[in-house]
């Protein structure tokens, strides 16, 4: 039906694994997404590619109950990224991932803390997802 | 071909001696030693001062410039004058135009019957008229102009000073005053009196806010707001203030009202961000209220629990290090602060790094935590500390046709002591590893016309011990079941509530590149349990033997449309949690609509079930009108939570807006309010310049 | 504004064009067929206070009457052309056309006018000597330049 193996034998993204370096993260979100990605990609080592990103999130309140009270938050995050050749920094491919996660604001002040910190955590693994899928599917243009 | 024989021409860096001002004209008449008549296309021009005009007669023994024909003068600030004749000295900085226009930044213009310029920086306009509105035959009267007496310009300091200004309203005088001063709209920063807005809102009544800027150097400023309205007398404030290494911004409010019986009301909110030393970052976030109502009296924020709190953290590319300390005071009915962790502290530090020997992907996370709870009351007033150590290793190879498997092992150490709760144990200790294989086949099909679509079934088989040490649950109350957990070891978002026991997280994602531009993706996945002890909530679909399907879709255009949602139903399509979000964003529209279905909950408290309905849209009708509107349905209560209308007008002069919004919540300390809020902006005097469309006349 | 064409008695460039003309060169070359005599080599045209100086400049009589040589009907210089008219007063071009019965010299070619510290560049200068008066033409450039100006250094005339 068409479909190959990504890393097959011959396959249009074979060898591209450990060679994709995401740029150096400067938060807590951008750590996790390149964690994500570097999971997904593998650890790069002499890599031919580079990966730029900008990261975006924000917050808003819903589920809000007769009362007024925010029951629950989403937070709604997207990605810009660059793919570069490493060499040249000529740009491969570009792109934008969107996605959100949700947590509930109706345990305690400890449990809202934790659960913030782990949508900001599950927004980044399925950002890095999109990206890395992304280029799966571009990897024959450039995976040359 | 303009011979570059004239220094001013070259426009010398630092031209401080005063130097001759050069002349271009297409025909030069020489009158031996005395004048000089110039005609056709005559430009003069001085350090950047340009005149350009029909003809030019310059008498040398009195060094003037008589200047005749349209004329267009341009000062080097940018300022620009226009003329039908005028008289001035050849250095442009001194002289008489007549029947003469003045432009401000290419908005304000001032109409006079003369005007004199004084030692290039007074501007004096007498007669003047002074509107940033195209006038033109089809309609002569301005919307909104300003008519002096006398106007000075002082370019320096930009600022305009009118003598006895009379403003009037589509040619309607609407009121006087005996002086006035204002920046000139090139001024981004100038102290002083903003446009007043009007508003009016069913707990507070009529109101006026007439916020007074004030600029305090570059970096800082305040702008004091009174707000007063029939029930209440308030001066709001806010600080700013830009630091190299980052910002902060101060925000509160002292109220005097009769709202709540009366009494001094208010709140303060601060924020702070500082990049410290070899890549620390301070951040710090203040929020203080008087009592529980006030922020929703005044439409300040609906926040209900107050959240103070201070972090350093570090991110390096493998070294993350955050600590970071909490205050809380929650304002939620039914909330009690003395049993809810008011105080709370923590600190993380993960440290990734290859793994030597065994190679694959390491990372070392240090996590301490501490609350404490100002009640002394056994269990209820339980504090807690913990530390816990956890490392994670992860090695992938990939196999045969493209299988990619992953190695992952994880041991997660915990240490806890806790005081005054007499049911549990002094400390607790516990170590629980975990190891899984993953199973990845990524698939990707390359389609004709340019599309592609990539398929890829993901199965984690996981093996942890069968039941762990308990501890009562503080941080991981909330689950969440989506796509940024369905593979991974751990759903609890804390360190109390861990996933153990054999399981399998078994999934497949696939996605839909189109030639043009479209993506379609969806993922579709489940949890298989050996045995279904786990005390999940029903809420959240992680129950059981075999958890509910996850199931998640998300569509994007290259035209401004996304779509994502999300839902968790059981066997029997029985919904426990639904959610999407749909925008929209086009030149004329912008739309984003979510909704959201939680199937009810005691265990997260929530008591019913959920079915709400959000809608905020921004639609362009024309370029001068741009409609609102925003509300919120609880499906569940039958009616709205909050609704919104609003209207913006604005042309290249002026701008109106009114908005029109409504909650209908209420609670013990909250009443369903109505505002209503006028606002009005003079582009050019007190208002920005609205971009992109410079009406035509009678556009 | 000054009506283009009112004679205004100035100083500078006042010449009186049916004053003796002496021209002086390095070689002379008549053409009896058209009557016309081309002076070449350091020419210079004298007449009263006006000097002339050019390459070349070539004479063009008008025809002789009853045997009398014809008087010169006009001077065509060409080659570095400067007309001086007074201490002060000099126009430099690439050509000059002197036609004496209207006392008018037509200078063309990057033309370069100083006068005090007057100085206009431009494409074409019409200077009418009997009236003194000078038109310059075509994108002229020049700096203001008060007569008396106490402080104002009088500019370098740069050339163009």
């Amino acid at each position: 039906c068409g479909f190959a193996p990504a890393y097959g034998p011959g396959g249009p993204a074979a060898g591209i694994r450990g060679k994709i370096r995401p740029d150096t993260p400067a938060d807590r979100d951008a750590f996790d997404l390149v964690n994500q990605i570097e999971a997904r990609l593998g650890r790069p080592q002499d890599a031919r590619f580079t990966l730029g990103y900008t990261i975006r999130t924000r917050e808003t309140g819903v589920a809000i109950t007769p009362d007024n009270t925010t029951t629950r938050y989403d937070v709604v995050g997207s990605v810009h990224y660059t793919l570069r050749d490493a060499a040249s920094g000529r740009v491969l491919g570009q792109g934008e991932a969107h996605s959100f996660t949700s947590y509930g604001a109706t345990g305690s002040t400890v449990a809202t803390l934790a659960a913030r910190a782990d949508a900001h955590r599950r927004l980044m693994v399925i950002l890095a997802d999109e990206i890395a899928t992304r280029l799966l599917a571009t990897s024959a243009q450039w995976n040359r | 071909m303009q011979t570059g024989t004239t220094p001013a021409g070259q426009g010398q860096a630092a031209q401080s001696t005063q130097g001759p001002a050069s002349l271009v004209a297409d025909k030069v008449q020489v009158e031996g030693n005395r004048r000089l008549i110039a005609e056709g296309h005559v430009l003069v021009t001085y350090q950047g001062a340009r005149l350009q005009a029909a003809k030019v007669i310059y008498d040398k023994a009195k060094d003037r410039l008589a200047i005749s024909g349209p004329i267009h003068l341009t000062t080097a600030n940018g300022t620009v004058l226009m003329a039908s004749s005028a008289d001035l000295s050849p250095d442009l900085r001194d002289g008489i135009l007549r029947s003469a226009r003045l432009v401000l930044d290419r908005q304000l213009q001032l109409a006079a019957a003369q005007i004199n310029r004084v030692g290039g920086r007074y501007t004096q306009m007498t007669k003047t008229v002074a509107s940033s509105c195209l006038v033109s035959d089809s309609n002569p009267t301005p919307l909104w102009e300003i008519r002096a007496s006398r106007v000075v310009h002082d370019q320096q300091r930009r600022q305009l000073y009118f003598d006895n200004p009379r403003f009037r309203l589509f040619g309607v005088p609407i009121f006087y005053l005996p002086r006035l001063r204002i920046p000139d709209p090139s001024l981004k920063r100038a102290t002083g009196f903003l446009l007043p807005s009007f508003g009016n809102s069913s707990l507070l009544g009529f109101g006026v806010s007439m916020p007074y800027f004030i600029a305090l150097g570059d970096s800082r400023d305040l702008m004091l707001t009174p707000f007063l309205a029939t029930r209440s007398t308030t001066l709001k404030f806010r600080y700013r203030q830009a630091l190299r290494s980052g910002g902060m911004e101060w925000n509160g409010a002292v109220s005097h009202d009769k709202v709540r019986g009366g009494g001094l009301r208010g709140y303060l909110f601060a924020n702070g961000d500082f990049a410290l030393r070899d890549g620390y970052r301070l951040r710090f976030n203040i929020q203080t209220v008087s009592d529980a109502a006030y922020l929703t009296d005044y439409g300040i924020s609906n926040i209900d629990r107050l959240q103070s709190d201070i972090e350093l953290s570090r991110t390096r590319r493998d070294d993350y290090s955050s600590a970071r300390l909490y205050s809380f005071h929650s304002i939620r009915a039914g909330d009690n602060n003395a049993t809810l962790p008011g105080v709370v502290a923590g600190y993380t530090r993960i440290h990734r790094f290859t793994l030597p020997g065994l190679g694959g992907q390491g990372s070392l996370t240090f996590d301490s935590f501490g609350l404490l709870r100002t009640s002394n009351q056994d269990v209820v007033g339980r504090d807690e500390a913990r530390a816990s150590i956890r490392l994670d290793w992860r090695r992938s190879w990939v196999i045969g046709p493209g299988i990619v498997v992953s190695a992952l092992a994880r041991t997660t150490s915990d240490l806890y002591a806790f005081a005054q709760d007499s049911q549990v144990p002094g400390t607790v200790a516990r170590t629980i590893p975990v190891g899984a294989v993953e199973l990845r086949w990524p698939l990707v099909k390359a389609e004709r016309g340019g599309g592609s679509q990539v398929l890829e079934p993901i199965v984690q088989l996981i093996v942890s011990p069968r039941n762990v040490p308990s501890v009562p649950n503080e941080d991981s109350t909330q689950l969440a079941f989506d796509a940024g957990n369905l593979w991974s070891l751990d759903r609890y978002p804390g360190y109390d509530g861990i996933e153990y026991g054999p399981r399998a997280n078994v999934g497949l994602r696939w996605t839909r590149y189109s030639a043009s531009g479209w993506t379609l993706g969806a993922v579709a996945g489940r949890v298989f349990r050996l045995q279904a002890r786990q005390g999940f909530s029903a809420g959240s679909g992680l129950g059981g033997a075999r958890s509910d399907w996850l199931t998640g879709v998300r569509l994007a255009s290259p035209h401004g449309l996304s779509l994502t949602g999300r839902a968790i139903f059981n066997d029997q399509l029985t919904l426990a949690r639904s959610e999407a979000q749909l925008g929209w964003t086009t030149r004329k529209v912008t739309l984003a609509t979510s909704y959201i279905w939680m199937v009810a909950d005691p265990a997260e408290n929530l008591p019913t079930n959920t079915s709400e309905w959000a809608l905020d849209a921004n639609w362009r009708v024309s370029s001068r009108w741009t409609g609102r509107a925003s509300w919120r349905y609880d499906f569940q209560a039958d009616r709205a939570t909050s609704a919104g209308l609003g209207l913006n007008w604005h042309n290249e002069c002026l701008g109106v807006d009114l908005y029109l919004s409504r909650r209908f919540t209420s609670s013990t300390s909250v009443a369903a309010t109505t505002n209503l809020a006028l606002s009005v902006d003079l582009i050019g005097i007190a208002g920005r310049a609205v971009s992109g469309d410079t009406g035509t006349c009678g556009g | 504004a000054i009506a283009q064409g009112t004679q205004v008695p100035l100083g500078g460039f006042k010449t009186d064009p049916s004053a003796p003309i002496q021209v002086t060169a390095d070689k002379l070359q008549v053409n009896q067929a058209d009557g016309t005599a081309l002076f070449s080599g350091n020419v210079i045209v004298g007449q009263g206070k006006m000097r002339l100086s050019a390459d070349k400049v070539h004479v063009t009589y008008a025809k002789p009457v009853d045997g009398q040589k014809g008087k010169i009907q006009t001077l065509e210089a060409t080659g570095g052309v400067t007309l001086v008219t007074s201490p002060t007063e000099a126009a430099q071009a690439k050509t000059a056309v002197y036609t004496l019965q209207s006392g008018t010299v037509v200078m063309t070619g990057s033309v370069l006018l100083t006068q005090g510290q007057n100085v206009l560049s431009g494409q074409k200068l019409v200077v009418n000597l009997p009236s003194g008066m000078g038109t310059m033409e075509g994108r002229v450039t020049t700096t203001l330049q008060p007569n008396a100006a106490p402080k104002a250094p009088p500019s370098k005339a740069k050339t163009p």
